[in-house]
């Protein structure tokens, strides 16, 4: 346990509505009940029960500020420290004066990330968990959440603990014939062998979830393609739920493509519209064009538009012949007016594209279409799976990858027990650095430097 | 009385060590212990070395310890372990005449001009302030010394159980020591209990030889020590064993009557060196457990049965042997029995094995809560050098973790303490692949 109470404004700043100021720490009650008055006189303060009451300026002697007040006696909170949460208006000036008063009354202001130190500290969670709370606070997505949610709970580190578990298995089973020769214990460099290659499938999997993890962090990239003129803006806009005049590129100004992200459900998608780029003839937007193409091609995924109002022309073929190997969705747009292009037979033509008809203009089909996009673009999480989303996960998930593999190879290369178990030995205390049962302090002050305050 | 520098308290081996260690760099040494004709004893096996331990020996003799040499000296038969496998795992173990191995060592210890022996059992540390300056003895004596090294094994308060009778004993026929023990937990040095166990010792006349399998030592034997030049030589021949169903039931038919499964024992075992009665309660598809019969030396009947450690009642070892073929008509020279002993928090000792509470003081062996010969005698070794550098006042020989095994055995117990009898493994080192045996002198 840490000897003294921090302090800290809890909620993002800038944030309307309610704000909560945090105490954590042995003094925490009484440093409250310093600066809070509790509307009934006398009233003590219950342990999990909302109180409502007023901040009290003990130096002044005045109240000023309505104010919820929640007492968590420890060990059940998320420090395991008694800890305090005081409710009140969300402006960051009535929260930075609560703040002040608390230091007054003796608490002392937070680190960066310290009350997630403090549970770390204090044994409540992992640092894989402590990770995770962090990506819940800074989740672009409601899946990265789900996964980040499911991290903190300890799904992850489940999942190392029971891989260091068989490793730990097997590396006494070969120690043990080593150490105790005269015993003549027999291992099975079959089974061995089969265990690692269990290990090897499983930390393979995590480091390659690492990249779903990031598109689903950050969000998968979508281009919106077509010829000029077929919706392609008009779409970004519907899609965005925006008026049209926002995107609408002013005239003679120079800009490549315009980016925004949106939400669909739980998740992020990164939109790309170039419409700005073929309204545009001016050689000086020659490079924004390639820029363009560039990341049209390394987009995850393609809203092709098309014009169904008028005749299919060989250029909307030519487009998609381009984007081969993509995921695409075709679009026919403008399906508000006639129509002279023939869907059915255009669609017969490419039987493994997804397509939908759609009017952008007057959102026909729109909320069809978002569907779609989830469905097609966002890649499948499978049911138990553990996702990872830091690289410093990926990077010590990858030497303990070698490490295995590198065991198994001198093994199968029929090197003696005391020079592949070596190898995989280092497995062990690589687990360790991931789930934070070993780490050094530097280490861990960095991890814990990129936290914001609080949960 | 001799005016000492340094007082070595216990002759078993890492009071020998010490003693040899601080006398050979030249300091006037006393070494005080309850029994001079049991000095160097071996309290159990009748064997030096095996993996990691071999490994210990061979540190020990490269930094001029004894050990290794007269483990040469004295042994009747040599194996080098893990043959088949890579250097850093192979070992030397030599079986011992055990009272060859006594005597050899008495002598020695009495050749040594700087060196003096005495017979007490030591009652109190005497300090001055927190520095530690001598020793008072049962009869009354005080003895003065500027470093006083302690090495009394499992003599603390020990207790021996057999069955559910129990005796206080130091080990098997010695009085423990009592006094000390309260001496030390007064001045901060957190005493815990540990237990330790041996098996009986049988008579070779009574056994049946033909029906177990022989097991010779090596043809061409390995030393331990880059001293020795003579050509060694095996003596005997060692028998291997299994126990069966019978025996099984037979101790599950008196698991009532274990001080350890009733609960009377309380120390900590350690779970390396399970008790017949363990093996048979923790592996029960086990349908046969290995032993080996070892003889304890040339001019001596005795034979040690290694692998049935026990602190059944009597009767109880008797059924077992009986459900053996070939042990059917053994009998018992010496009971197998349980030991409970107080230990040290070796958390509060220095790199140097000097206690941080008492300055001068320094624990070695068994008292930090190891077990095995050459993990006391490697303190005993560590503890002497250093005494003696302080003294001296020059800088302390520290060995690292990458260094040798001793540098990991001693970290070990000053950074993480022991929970149970501490025995060090190869796998207890990170840089195992170069700790090797044959370059032990690097
Ligand atoms: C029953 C039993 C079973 C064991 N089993 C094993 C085993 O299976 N494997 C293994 O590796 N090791 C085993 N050991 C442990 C091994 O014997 C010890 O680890 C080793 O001998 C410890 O060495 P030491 O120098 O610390 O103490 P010891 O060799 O025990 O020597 C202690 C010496 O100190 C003397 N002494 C004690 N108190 C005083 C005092 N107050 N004043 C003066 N002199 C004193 C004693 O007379 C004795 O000579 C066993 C020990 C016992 C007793
Ligand atoms: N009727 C109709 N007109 C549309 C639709 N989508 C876009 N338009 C019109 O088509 C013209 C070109 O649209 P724009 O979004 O700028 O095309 P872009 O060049 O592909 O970005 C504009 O006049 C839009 O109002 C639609 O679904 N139906």
């Amino acid at each position: 346990m840490q000897e003294d109470t921090i302090i800290a404004i809890s909620t993002p700043l800038g944030y309307g509505g309610l704000g909560v100021v945090r105490l954590s720490g042995t003094d925490a009650l009484s440093i409250a009940q310093q600066i809070f008055r509790p509307k009934r006189k006398k009233q003590t303060f219950p342990p999990r029960r909302a109180l409502l009451g007023n901040i009290y300026d003990f130096s002044k002697n005045e109240i000023f500020e309505e104010a919820f007040l929640i007492f968590f006696p420890a060990p059940r909170t998320y420090t395991r420290e008694d800890v305090i949460e005081i409710s009140c208006h969300g402006s960051p000036v009535v929260l930075e004066e609560v703040v002040r008063l608390g230091i007054k009354a003796g608490a002392r202001h937070s680190e960066p990330g310290e009350f997630t130190l403090r549970a770390y500290l204090n044994g409540r969670i992992d640092v894989l968990q402590a990770e995770a709370i962090h990506d819940i606070i800074h989740a672009s997505s409601i899946k990265q959440a789900k996964i980040s949610f499911h991290q903190l709970e300890g799904g992850l580190s489940k999942k190392l603990l029971s891989l260091r578990e068989q490793i730990i298995d097997m590396l006494s089973q070969i120690e043990a014939s080593l150490e105790f020769p005269r015993e003549k214990l027999k291992i099975s460099p079959k089974s061995i062998t089969k265990s690692l290659d269990r290990a090897v499938q499983t930390v393979l999997n995590l480091v390659e979830s690492y990249n779903l993890g990031k598109t689903l962090a950050e969000g998968l990239t979508l281009v919106l393609a077509g010829r000029p003129n077929v919706g392609k803006s008009t779409l970004f806009n519907a899609l965005l739920e925006r008026e049209r005049s926002i995107v609408t590129p002013f005239p003679g100004t120079t800009r490549d493509y315009l980016q925004e992200k949106i939400h669909i459900k739980d998740s992020v998608f990164t939109l790309t519209d170039m419409a700005g780029l073929d309204k545009t003839t001016q050689p000086a937007e020659q490079e924004g064009i390639k820029k363009g193409k560039k990341l049209a091609l390394e987009a995850d995924g393609i809203l092709l538009v098309l014009d169904a109002s008028k005749t299919q022309t060989n250029e909307d073929i030519l487009l998609i012949n381009k984007f081969e190997g993509k995921k695409i969705i075709l679009l026919f747009n403008k399906s508000d007016l006639h129509k002279k292009m023939n869907v059915e037979l255009f669609k017969k033509g490419h039987p493994d594209l997804a397509s939908l008809e759609i009017s952008a203009l007057t959102g026909k089909n729109i909320s069809l279409l978002k569907d779609l996009m989830r469905e097609k673009f966002v890649p499948s999480t499978g049911k138990s799976e553990e996702i990872i989303l830091h690289l410093r996960q990926k990077l010590l998930l990858e030497s303990i990858y070698s490490a295995l593999k590198l065991g198994r190879n001198l093994l199968m290369d029929g090197y003696s027990e005391e020079i592949y178990v070596e190898e995989i030995r280092k497995a062990v205390p690589l687990i360790g650095e991931l789930t934070g049962e070993i780490l050094n302090d530097d280490i861990l002050k960095e991890i814990f430097k990129s936290f914001c305050v609080g949960k | 009385m001799i005016d000492c520098d340094v007082l070595v308290i216990g002759a078993g081996h890492a009071g020998c060590e010490a003693a040899h260690a601080a006398s050979k760099l030249g300091l006037e040494t006393c070494l005080i212990t309850a029994d001079l004709n049991k000095i160097a004893q071996m309290p159990c096996n009748p064997a030096i070395g095996g993996l990691a331990k071999g490994h210990l020996v061979r540190e020990i003799d490269a930094l001029g310890g004894i050990m290794g040499f007269q483990a040469d000296k004295t042994g009747i038969q040599f194996q080098l372990l893990n043959r088949s496998r890579g250097g850093a795992v192979q070992a030397p173990r030599a079986q011992s005449d055990k009272a060859l191995y006594r005597k050899d060592m008495t002598k020695f210890l009495r050749s040594l001009p700087n060196l003096h022996l005495v017979q007490g059992m030591v009652t109190q540390i005497l300090k001055n302030g927190n520095l530690a300056c001598g020793v008072k003895i049962h009869t009354g004596e005080k003895l003065f010394g500027k470093a006083v090294i302690l090495t009394p094994g499992t003599f603390l308060n020990g207790l021996i159980h057999i069955g559910l009778e129990h005796h206080s004993a130091g080990r098997d026929g010695e009085p423990a020591s009592l006094e000390l023990s309260e001496n030390l937990d007064k001045m901060g040095l957190r005493l815990f209990r540990l237990k330790t166990g041996t098996p009986m010792r049988l008579h070779r006349d009574a056994i049946d030889w033909s029906l177990l399998k022989p097991q010779s030592g090596d043809q061409n034997p390995v030393p331990f020590s880059f001293r020795t030049k003579t050509r060694l030589e095996n003596k005997i021949l060692c028998f291997i064993g299994y126990t069966n169903a019978k025996t099984h039931e037979v101790i599950h038919n008196s698991l009532d009557k274990s001080p350890l499964f009733s609960g009377i024992i309380t120390g900590i075992g350690p779970r390396y060196c399970p008790s017949i009665e363990d093996k048979v309660v923790k592996f029960p598809h086990h349908s046969r457990h290995q032993f080996f019969l070892e003889p304890e030396g040339l001019n001596t009947p005795e034979v040690y049965v290694n692998g049935l450690s026990s602190s059944l009642p009597l009767e109880t070892q008797n059924l077992i042997l009986k459900s053996i073929p070939g042990l059917e008509l053994a009998k018992i020279l010496r009971p197998a029995y349980g030991i409970e002993y107080d230990a040290v928090d070796s958390t509060l000792l220095s790199e140097t094995l000097e206690t941080y509470p008492i300055a001068n003081l320094y624990l070695a062996g068994q008292i930090n809560g190891t077990s095995g010969y050459e993990e006391a005698a490697a303190q005993g070794l560590m503890a002497g050098i250093n005494a003696v550098l302080k003294i001296q006042r020059k800088k302390s020989l520290i060995l690292g973790r990458s260094e040798a095994y001793i540098g990991v055995l001693l970290d070990d117990l000053i950074s993480q303490g022991v929970e149970e009898p501490y025995r060090l493994f190869t796998s207890r080192a990170e840089h195992r692949l170069h700790l090797r045996i044959d370059n032990a002198d690097k």
